[in-house]
């Protein structure tokens, strides 16, 4: 989906929702048609390389550099998504 | 179901027809029932089947139950063309090429599997199950250059259908219908393929070997060769069950040679004779029990079909034994050698224990070491690689048995002949080659069988 112009992927994890850049970061591809794969990573549509969704790191070749995380807040039956803010989990790693 | 590749532009570029090679006539002479032994060696022959054969003729390439799920997919032969069969998220199936349109390499090396795409290996070029060119490593310096990716999908195949699970594909936009190529052959088909409702399956994987031989001497020899049984195979038949192989060529009031269009089954009606040779009183009774079902459902005749001693070939190179329940394609390999690709078929609702014995079954009798498949391919071997000698060559061949054997008060379909032990489904096969070696396009095939039956039924 498109937010203020910035391309989201925004995923349901079993009931918790990530969202993270929708682009892939090995080549032009939109995240948001590939097939969430293991549980927690987006396999890209293009070339199946694989992202951690709750961080955006970079799991499989050919996918070198991660892809930015957004920070999501669920208020009631909206989620609203943070683009100035990395995720928790992501947050937390750095 | 027709899935023709036809909602994009046909980018199956084809190249004008080569000049014919002349005098092709004089290469059968069917009436008098012999031919000559180039159409088994000679090289230029051979690319011209590539082209008008093999590029043109609907080939079997996959069964349903090989790609039941989308992505599901197998790799084959269409001739010497490697295509990749695939299940499309609507249900149907599509073919391509695979090849990669940008340099050509091969796109995917597995035999069969799911795939949510196709990467190249060279410069990761990436397709969708669609054939669709999806993306590319370094896809900016694409964009840059102003490449139009949806002009750089895999290359289709022109047409794919399926008759009771078989499916088929031709390379030939300009094909006629898998209906009015397969003909009244569908009528016999049923009798295997449609005996069981729920169908058949292959069970097991593909068990492939190479055989030093023209791919048109295995061809003829399942069209309607039984002939050769009673010789060839009656070490193997007293080895497998203690007896040797029946003397059919003493009830021909009870056999037959059926053909369509180049299609051809030579069949009696003993209901369990090829299944015999296996050697499972288990797989006998199962036939036996089912026999009069399939008499409710199809008639007694086609009942009757159900594992006899029998063979059919599909033109021009898919070949099945009923009974026996081998399924398999002879890919060709230059003139001299084929690439034999085999399966095991069975009702889908069979008992697991009945498919097994019938997968067991092909292992001991037609596979690479099968007590019968051995005896085929050592014939087949030397009847190709005895031309290779200059003058041997020049010497015809004879194709002449069942001359007026021909049956017209029937109700059966196709053209039939009353006595398994005949050549006439042989002649029928390569007057079908002949016709197509010598046009130019499908147009010009002459339409020598009348169908009795609906196309599309």
């Amino acid at each position: 989906m498109d937010v203020n112009g910035c391309a989201l992927a925004v995923y349901n994890l079993d009931g918790t929702f990530y969202a993270t850049q929708d682009g892939c970061t090995h080549a032009t591809a939109s995240l948001s048609e590939g097939e969430i794969v293991d549980d927690e990573c987006i396999a890209c549509p293009v070339h199946d390389g694989t992202f951690h969704i709750p961080t955006g790191q970079p799991m499989s070749f050919p996918c070198e550099h991660a892809i930015r995380t957004y920070k999501v807040i669920e208020d009631g039956e909206d989620i609203l998504v943070d683009l100035d803010q990395e995720s928790d989990a992501a947050a937390d790693a750095i | 179901m027709c899935n023709a590749n036809g909602d994009k532009p046909v980018r199956l570029k084809r190249r004008p027809i080569a000049q014919s090679i002349e005098n092709l006539d004089q290469l059968l002479s069917l009436e008098q029932g012999r031919m000559s032994r180039d159409v088994f060696w000679d090289k230029d022959i051979y690319e011209q089947e590539m082209e008008r054969i093999f590029a043109r003729c609907w080939l079997f390439v996959a069964h349903e139950s090989q790609i039941p799920k989308a992505g599901d997919y197998v790799s084959t032969y269409m001739g010497e063309d490697n295509v990749l069969i695939v299940r499309q998220k609507d249900g149907s199936i599509k073919g391509f090429l695979n090849t990669c349109p940008h340099r050509g390499n091969k796109v995917c090396f597995a035999d069969l599997g799911n795939a949510r795409q196709f990467v190249c290996n060279y410069h990761g070029w990436a397709f969708g199950i669609d054939g669709g060119l999806k993306g590319m490593h370094a896809s900016e310096t694409y964009e840059a250059a102003g490449m139009d990716k949806s002009e750089h999908g895999l290359h289709p195949v022109a047409h794919v259908d399926s008759y009771r699970g078989l499916v088929f594909a031709t390379l030939d936009p300009e094909a006629p219908s898998l209906a009015e190529y397969l003909g009244d052959m569908r009528y016999y088909l049923d009798a295997i393929f449609d005996m069981d409702e729920g169908g058949t399956e292959f069970i097991g994987g593909c068990v492939k070997s190479v055989i030093q031989c023209n791919w048109k001497y295995a061809s003829e020899n399942f069209v309607g060769d039984i002939l050769h049984a009673g010789w060839t195979h009656d070490s193997g038949a007293k080895a497998m069950v203690g007896g040797p192989v029946a003397e059919v060529h003493k009830t021909p009031e009870q056999s037959y040679h059926v053909n369509f269009n180049g299609h051809g089954w030579e069949f009696n009606q003993d209901i369990v004779g090829n299944c015999a040779t296996l050697g499972e009183k288990d797989l006998l009774k199962y036939l036996y029990v089912l026999q009069p079902k399939v008499a409710e459902r199809l008639g007694e005749v086609r009942s009757r079909m159900i594992g006899a001693i029998s063979s059919c070939t599909l033109f021009p190179n898919t070949s099945f034994l009923p009974g026996q329940n081998t399924f398999r394609t002879w890919h060709p390999r230059g003139p001299g050698q084929i690439e034999l690709h085999t399966w095991t078929f069975v009702n889908k609702k069979a008992p697991q224990e009945i498919k097994d014995m019938w997968r067991k079954g092909t292992m001991m009798t037609f596979s690479p070491s099968g007590v019968f498949e051995m005896d085929d391919g050592e014939n087949w071997e030397y009847s190709t690689r005895s031309n290779a000698g200059f003058v041997t060559r020049q010497q015809d061949l004879y194709l002449g048995l069942g001359h007026d054997t021909r049956v017209d008060n029937t109700d059966l379909p196709g053209n039939v002949f009353q006595g398994q032990i005949n050549e006439a489904n042989q002649r029928a096969f390569y007057q079908r080659w002949l016709d197509l070696m010598k046009a130019d396009s499908w147009k010009t095939v002459p339409q020598r069988d009348v169908p009795k039956m609906k196309e599309g039924v």
